[in-house]
């Protein structure tokens, strides 16, 4: 069980986001961050899933250490992901931030009850927004210990 | 039969033991006969021992004898004697051999026997030669000194002996003898003691029972003449007997006389004939005998046929007889011919005084014969000034025809039409007057032939009420024709009996198309089934389950069409049974706002729906533009910082602060639209609870400001306790933001209103409202200052009303400018205690 910062390596991280704002924004946040982030980034659901397959395009990419995934997604929709994911032997073991807009009690449950490891309400201010991403990088990539790398 | 049976075989064994007995007593009899012949012959033995023995010593004697003789005469004479002697001595000695071969006792004695018997001869021979040698002298020595007399002693002795052991033997021998006579002599008496016995019981027995069945038929005998006597002796009545199968077994005078045969001609026939042709044929004389064998009698009064043909009416009671073994021996009958009887005119008189009705009794010709006391009552009259009267007199019209046989039929025709029925006429009394009777007629037969007896009663009484139920008929008929809605009285096969005027109408049919139909053809279905009394519950209580409810059903006009009615039943009572009168509303245009009511609610839920999602789905989704426009106009202000001008910054900071602006208006139109359809069921809660949760949520708020909450014991409600906190929060949150000088004193109560509502009220010592905008600050976004002075966008209020109003409460406030305001809500009391 190797810390994220002892081997030096990059933490991979996958943000479902269609919002290209919100991208950025998100990329502007992790500049802060304690730890070298290599954020890649899935604009839909479909994507997302390609991704964390490692189809097509993605054949080559790595397994995210984090996923940060909003809930509202065109084509196929976050809480379908968050199903997916969870459902995955491969990939349930990668921790699923929600990071979304609603602040719906439906939604948080649903999350909750689909395994999402936790669900934040994306500030609609921009400090706070900031925070929020800076208490992601807190929390889940220093304090937490993210499972070890399996082989693949 | 048992007890002979048993008398039998007491007899068969006296006579068996009997027999045996004498068979044994003659086998112990022959017995001892043997006995008693063996004990002969052994005595005839002994003797012949004894004898012989005797023979046998008299010839030893003689020997001796004649051998001294010779000694001392020398007379050749003895002693012939001598050699006789020896010889026969020698021919004893054999014979007692052969007697005693089977006595060993006797055996053992024989050889001394013979040894003497030689010792002596041989002495002898010697004696004797000696003396024919010696002579006199010589002999005499030879006996004086010799062993002679030893020699004959031992003889003497041995001979004794054995006659001692041959009389012991005949002395065990008698005993024996003795004593075995003695044992069969015992049981032969034993057994003519025991034979004697039995045969005396047996003797005994049949002796005792014979004389008890002399008795018996001594006695049977003497009984059977004294009822001989009795039923001759009786002549008015008849006493016979039947056989099972109904044959006349026994007869008497009585019987002779009444019926009209004689003993001789009617026995052995069947007691039928005595019975009318027509009760022959209905099997009346059987049925009798069945009955009575049933219950053991049975008495009727009913017509006879005599010999000769007439008919009289006799008194009749049969009784079963049984032995006791409870065998159907046969019936007895006594009969009795009732016309010539006194008593029983006298009980029928007894019985008509008594009646409760009056009675009269009327002959062929119309004249009165009978009357009783209740008739002169009545009609007024005195008895013998009706008796022999024409009953016209009391009963003008009606009655005598009724009697009357003409030449179309006999009085029993006649009287058989009239038996039973009521029949409704008009009794005249003798101050003239008339009122209303009812007669039932009943035929009466006696010797002048059949006589009539009217039960004549008086229905003035019943005659009003039927008029006045007359009445009430009738103004029922008047209230169904003169009823709004049309009604149908239904009886209870769903048979229309009844209906009025507005069911003409409705229904498109005349009065007569409809009565006597099926009520189906004007309420096909759900009707008729309600009303059918089944196996499952009677009439009234099919009745019972439709009374007071309207169901809703569908009629049919003449012309097929069929429209929507409501019925409502109630059940009357008539003589034909339970008749239900059906109210029917032809409810066509009710049913007709009814769907348009149920289309406009479901088309106003639906845009309700429509509009609540579109609030939603449009705060929700305006959301993340608005976040990009502020948060990247924020980020612009800070990245670039004093790199920009200062109009650049400013104009910056009125853009951020029209979006931020735009996301508090947005957020609370979100909580807006979820105060309406975010709310969840209603429970029983604590309202102190959701205050408290509240000003947990406003700590921040009431510590900055110094803000004092206090209230006063809170109920438990039915209501949402998020949208009651939420109530909660908005209408304290608001005391503490619009406070005065002071710090906030906040203060909330609640009072129940009546019963029916809770009100609770949110008193501050705040700024006061001016009354003029009471209305206006629950109106959605609107507000009483500006934004510089107090943040907030104006919706508190309005989700305050919407929440309340959801649950049919209401909201309003008391103020004063300057003096702090009063916000009261109303919540329904629900059903808590």
């Amino acid at each position: 069980m190797e810390s994220i910062g002892t081997n030096a390596a990059a933490i991979e991280v996958l943000l479902v986001e269609d919002s290209p704002g919100d991208v950025r924004l998100t990329r502007e946040a992790f500049k802060d961050a304690k730890v070298h982030i290599n954020l890649h980034v899935a604009a839909d659901g479909a994507e997302a899933m390609a991704f964390l397959g490692r189809e097509g395009q993605h054949v080559n990419s790595p397994r995210p250490d984090l996923i940060l995934l909003d809930l509202n997604l065109p084509k196929k929709d976050g809480r379908q992901v968050l199903e997916e994911i969870k459902e995955s032997p491969t990939l349930k073991s990668i921790p699923v931030v929600i990071l979304t807009t609603s602040e719906s009690e439906a939604d948080i449950v649903r999350s909750y009850m689909l395994h999402a490891n936790c669900y934040i309400s994306k500030p609609v201010d921009l400090n706070g927004f900031l925070d929020v991403v800076k208490s992601i990088d807190n929390f889940w990539l220093s304090v937490v210990k993210l499972p070890h790398k399996t082989r693949e | 039969m048992k007890t002979k049976s048993l008398i039998n075989r007491k007899v068969q064994l006296a006579f068996s033991s009997a027999i045996f007995i004498l068979l044994f007593m003659g086998a112990m009899s022959y017995r001892g006969f043997l006995v008693s012949t063996e004990s002969d012959r052994w005595v005839r033995h002994t003797h012949e021992v004894l004898e012989n023995l005797q023979n046998l010593l008299s010839e030893m004697r003689s020997i001796e004898s004649s051998y001294r003789g010779f000694v001392i005469t020398g007379n050749e004479q003895f002693l012939n004697v001598y050699h006789g002697s020896v010889l026969h001595s020698q021919e004893e000695e054999t014979i007692i051999r052969g007697l005693t071969v089977d006595n060993p006792q006797q055996n053992r004695h024989l050889p001394a026997l013979e040894s003497s018997i030689a010792q002596i001869i041989q002495y002898g021979d010697m004696v004797i030669g000696v003396r024919r040698a010696k002579g006199f002298e010589g002999g005499v020595d030879a006996i004086r000194g010799g062993p002679g007399q030893t020699i004959m002693d031992e003889f003497q002795e041995v001979v004794h002996e054995m006659q001692e052991e041959e009389r012991r033997l005949l002395v065990l021998r008698d005993v024996d003898a003795k004593r075995r006579l003695g044992q069969i002599r015992a049981v032969l008496i034993l057994g003519i003691v025991v034979g004697l016995l039995i045969a005396v019981a047996a003797g005994w027995s049949v002796q005792r029972e014979n004389s008890r069945r002399a008795t018996a038929e001594e006695g049977f005998r003497v009984s059977e003449e004294k009822l001989k006597l009795l039923l001759d002796g009786v002549q008015d009545y008849a006493i016979f007997m039947l056989d099972p199968q109904g044959q006349v077994a026994s007869w008497n005078a009585g019987a002779e006389r009444i019926k009209g045969y004689r003993a001789k001609e009617i026995l052995g026939q069947n007691y039928s004939c005595f019975f009318t042709q027509e009760d022959i044929e209905r099997g009346r004389p059987e049925e009798i005998l069945r009955v009575t064998a049933a219950i053991g009698r049975h008495e009727e009064q009913a017509i006879r046929v005599r010999k000769d043909g007439s008919q009289f009416l006799a008194s009749v009671t049969f009784t079963a007889l049984r032995d006791m073994d409870g065998n159907l021996r046969g019936y007895s009958e006594i009969s009795h011919d009732l016309s010539e009887s006194k008593e029983a005119g006298a009980k029928y008189r007894g019985l008509l005084e008594a009646a409760p009705d009056a009675i009269v009794v009327v002959n062929q010709g119309g004249e009165i014969v009978l009357l009783n006391m209740q008739a002169e009552k009545q009609f007024g009259y005195h008895r013998d000034e009706l008796v022999g009267q024409k009953v016209t007199n009391i009963i003008p019209e009606g009655f005598a025809e009724r009697l009357i046989a003409d030449d179309l039929r006999s009085v029993e025709e006649a009287l058989a039409q009239q038996i039973g029925t009521g029949i409704e006429l008009s009794g005249r009394r003798k101050d003239g007057s008339e009122f209303p009777i009812e007669i039932m007629l009943s035929p009466l037969k006696s010797a002048e032939g059949i006589l009539v007896t009217a039960a004549i009663r008086d229905i003035s009484v019943r005659k009003g009420a039927e008029k006045h139920l007359a009445q009430m008929e009738g103004r029922y008929r008047g209230l169904l024709e003169a009823a709004p809605d049309a009604m149908v009285v239904v009886n209870q096969g769903g048979g229309i009996v009844l209906l009025n005027v507005q069911a003409e109408k409705q229904f498109g049919y005349r009065r007569d198309e409809l009565v006597g139909q099926k009520v189906t053809n004007i309420i096909p279905e759900g009707f008729a089934e309600r009303l059918i009394a089944d196996g499952t519950r009677s009439a009234a209580e099919a009745l019972a389950q439709q009374i007071g409810t309207g169901i809703e059903l569908s009629g049919r006009r003449k012309d097929g069409s069929e429209f929507p009615i409501e019925i409502m039943l109630s059940p009357l009572e008539s003589p034909e049974g339970i008749l239900v009168t059906a109210a029917i509303r032809d409810i066509s245009e009710r049913k007709q706002s009814e769907e348009h009511l149920v289309k406009t609610v479901a088309e106003l839920k639906r845009s309700n729906d429509e509009l609540q999602q579109f609030a939603y789905v449009a705060s929700h989704d305006l959301q993340e533009p608005l976040r990009m426009v502020a948060s990247y106009t924020q980020l612009l202000a800070q990245r670039y910082k004093g790199r920009l001008d200062s109009d650049a910054d400013e104009f910056i900071a009125y853009a951020v602060d029209g979006s931020n602006r735009m996301q508090g208006l947005i957020q609370d139109l979100l909580a807006y639209s979820r105060a309406g359809t975010n709310g969840k069921a209603l429970h029983k809660i604590s309202s102190e609870n959701a205050l408290q949760e509240a000003l947990a949520n406003l700590r921040a708020t009431m510590e900055e400001s110094s803000a004092v909450v206090t209230h006063d014991l809170l109920p438990a409600i039915t209501m949402d306790e998020t949208q009651l906190v939420q109530l909660f929060q908005n209408l304290v949150g608001n005391a503490i933001k619009y406070r005065g000088a002071e710090a906030p004193h906040v203060h909330v109560s609640a009072a129940k209103n009546g019963g029916s509502e809770w009100i609770f009220c949110v008193r501050d010592n705040g700024m006061g409202i001016d009354p003029q905008y009471f209305e206006r600050i629950f109106v959605i976004f609107q507000r009483l200052h500006g934004r510089e002075e107090f943040k907030g966008t104006g919706i508190g209020l309005a989700i305050c009303k919407k929440i309340i109003e959801r649950v049919g409460g209401r909201i309003w406030v008391e103020s004063q400018l300057e003096k702090g305001s009063i916000f009261s809500f109303a919540l329904p009391a629900g059903d808590e205690k």
